[in-house]
């Protein structure tokens, strides 16, 4: 039975350096012992002040946030306008956009949850100023997105792992 | 006069490499230390301050990191600070540096950086924590990720301009070709545009050899002030002196989408346009093409190599991708851009990758580049470090005078 119960492995490793140093100043540290390190945790991770643009999306609700100065439409909404340090009020767009910007993507990060290829766009949302980010779906083939083609937020069924899943892009 | 002019000493790279299961982090600092001291021609003893570059608390599961890096060349109990921008740290730790020293706080300091990117972590994990450097109430849960957001960057410039994948190509093609002329490259490779055009897509346009390294790494700079080289540095005889002559810093909104249109938009690098100006005004530069040697450019994906040739007034927008293929910044042409490899071919150890830069302009400008990647006669160089998509941008630039 292994004493040690996280080790990989020990080797000898060669002098890295080796093209360029003559001597290796390191030939006394050259066994290398390997461990296995595992990291999980929980967090308890609160919304804050965007808690209401998640709450209304279960409605099937899009809202956005307004500065009441500069009139700029923030979304994802801010409590605060960057522009002018004035606390926003919360409005509701009709959750139709155009396409501003995509990519196709055949390949996730690590616990990114999505079936291959699936489409980052970025959707500037009628009313807002700024542009949304998030999955573009139901697109059929890939060669129908196009950059200014209308679009809308749908709704996803079921359950879902975090509430900015709720919503998803769709072509109109 | 300029008051407390701020040179450059010398400095020390580790072997970059995706994997250096020989050490650990700091082993790869201590090593980029040792080489930097002995070529700076300094007693660490002498050196008062320290600069800790590094982006990630989590790629290497260590926070505090700098106090580890720190003892371990035994600067202790001399003043440390840590730079963090993400993939700008390394461009950022050398503007504290300058910054510092211009302010009087020390005459000496030391740079280092250092990463743990390479196979610590599987490649989608690794992509996962650099996603984490976006943001994570917003965009990371939606699929975001970098090598999409830049895909999303350069997708809008093709539209825009007309810039083409095998523009794009022809950028990682020119990077690892440098890197086979640096002896401390992850990536050196005789790559041809087609090669790079059948490479896993990742993110379209965005292939496999598009990306720049996930490296294992780390870069040392020593910087103090002429006074303090005269009486301490033996490299301040035995050298030519590299001053360093400009910097500036530029930022953006975080999420692009929230970025004005069309300029920056989602295609262009405010930040960088701002932090460039900065450093020309200070260097004396009107005419960045002309009046700059050689340089090293943010290539976080070939494309944005294209996208920094504009932004950093190379050019005007939409010229870059021509100018890459008429080869004015090749070896050899007008402006040779990344003669080090960059982070396509060098490598990308985040931390280190900006001061790594600096080093290579400082091998550049006194002629010790070596065989292969020398830019003959080159008196004045700029490093261009980024971090997000733009988010934070450091460019500094370094002068010979004799
Ligand atoms: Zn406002």
């Amino acid at each position: 039975m292994a004493k040690i119960l996280n080790k990989r492995e020990v080797l000898t490793v060669p002098n890295p350096a080796a093209a360029y140093q003559k001597e290796d100043p390191f030939a006394d540290f050259r066994e290398v012992e390997m461990l296995e390190l595992h990291w999980e945790q929980t967090y308890h991770h609160s919304l804050g002040k965007y808690s209401k643009f998640f709450l209304e999306l279960e409605k099937k609700r899009f809202l956005a946030t307004k500065c009441p100065k500069c009139g700029k439409v923030w979304t994802p909404p801010r409590p605060v306008c960057p522009h002018d340090l004035q606390v926003t009020k919360w409005v509701e767009l009709s959750g139709e956009g155009t396409l501003e910007g995509y990519s196709i993507c055949e390949f996730a990060p690590a616990f990114v949850s999505s079936e291959k290829p699936y489409v980052l766009a970025y959707v500037a949302l009628d009313g807002a100023d700024t542009l949304f980010c998030h999955q573009l779906r139901h697109f059929g083939d890939r060669s129908n997105i196009k950059t200014g083609m209308r679009v809308r937020v749908a709704y996803a069924e079921g359950e879902v792992a975090h509430p900015i899943r709720l919503m998803y892009f769709e072509p109109v | 006069m300029e008051e407390r002019p701020v040179v450059v000493l010398g400095g020390g790279i580790s072997k970059f490499a995706a994997e250096r299961r020989d050490g650990t982090i700091r082993d790869w600092m201590v090593e980029a230390v040792q080489e930097a001291v002995q070529d700076a021609g300094v007693e660490i003893e002498e050196i008062e301050h320290a600069t800790t570059s590094y982006f990630s608390d989590h790629f290497d599961k260590q926070l505090k990191q700098g106090a580890i890096f720190h003892d371990s060349i035994g600067m202790c109990p001399k003043p440390n600070v840590r730079v963090e921008g993400g993939g700008g740290t390394g461009g950022l730790a050398l503007r504290n540096a300058y910054a510092y020293l211009k302010a009087g706080l020390c005459d000496s300091m030391i740079v280092y950086g250092a990463e743990n990117m390479g196979r610590h972590v599987p490649s989608d994990v690794s992509q996962q924590f650099i996603a984490m450097a976006s943001d994570t109430d917003w965009e990371y849960l939606v699929g975001g990720f970098y090598i999409a957001y830049y895909a999303v960057m350069i997708q809008e410039h093709m539209r825009r301009y007309g810039t083409t994948e095998e523009q794009m190509a022809m950028v990682s093609v020119k990077n690892h070709r440098n890197a086979l002329h640096n002896p401390k490259a992850h990536g050196p490779m005789k790559i041809t545009v087609e090669d790079v055009m059948k490479s896993p897509m990742i993110a379209a346009p965005y292939k496999r050899l598009d990306c720049s390294l996930l490296s294992d790494g780390a870069a040392c700079l020593i910087l103090s002030t002429e006074e303090w080289a005269k009486k301490h540095a033996k490299s301040w005889q035995a050298k030519p002196h590299i001053y360093f002559a400009g910097t500036g810093c530029g930022t953006d909104f975080m999420r692009m989408g929230d970025r004005p249109r069309p300029n920056p938009g989602i295609c262009h690098f405010r930040g960088k346009q701002v932090a460039s100006q900065q450093a020309y005004a200070m260097a004396g530069i009107k005419n960045p093409l002309k009046e700059i040697d050689v340089a090293e450019i943010h290539d976080a994906y070939s494309g944005v190599e294209i996208q920094s040739y504009e932004d950093l007034g190379f050019c005007k927008h939409g010229e870059g991708g021509r100018l890459l293929e008429e080869g004015v910044f090749d070896l050899g042409g007008e402006l040779p851009c990344n003669t080090s490899g960059g982070l396509i071919g060098f490598g990308h150890p985040v931390g280190a990758t900006g001061v790594a830069q600096g080093v290579e302009i400082m091998l550049q400008l006194r002629g010790e580049a070596g065989p292969g990647r020398q830019v003959k006669g080159a008196r004045r160089g700029l490093m261009d470090s980024h971090g997000g998509t733009g988010t934070f941008v450091a460019v500094n630039i370094f002068e010979r005078r004799d």
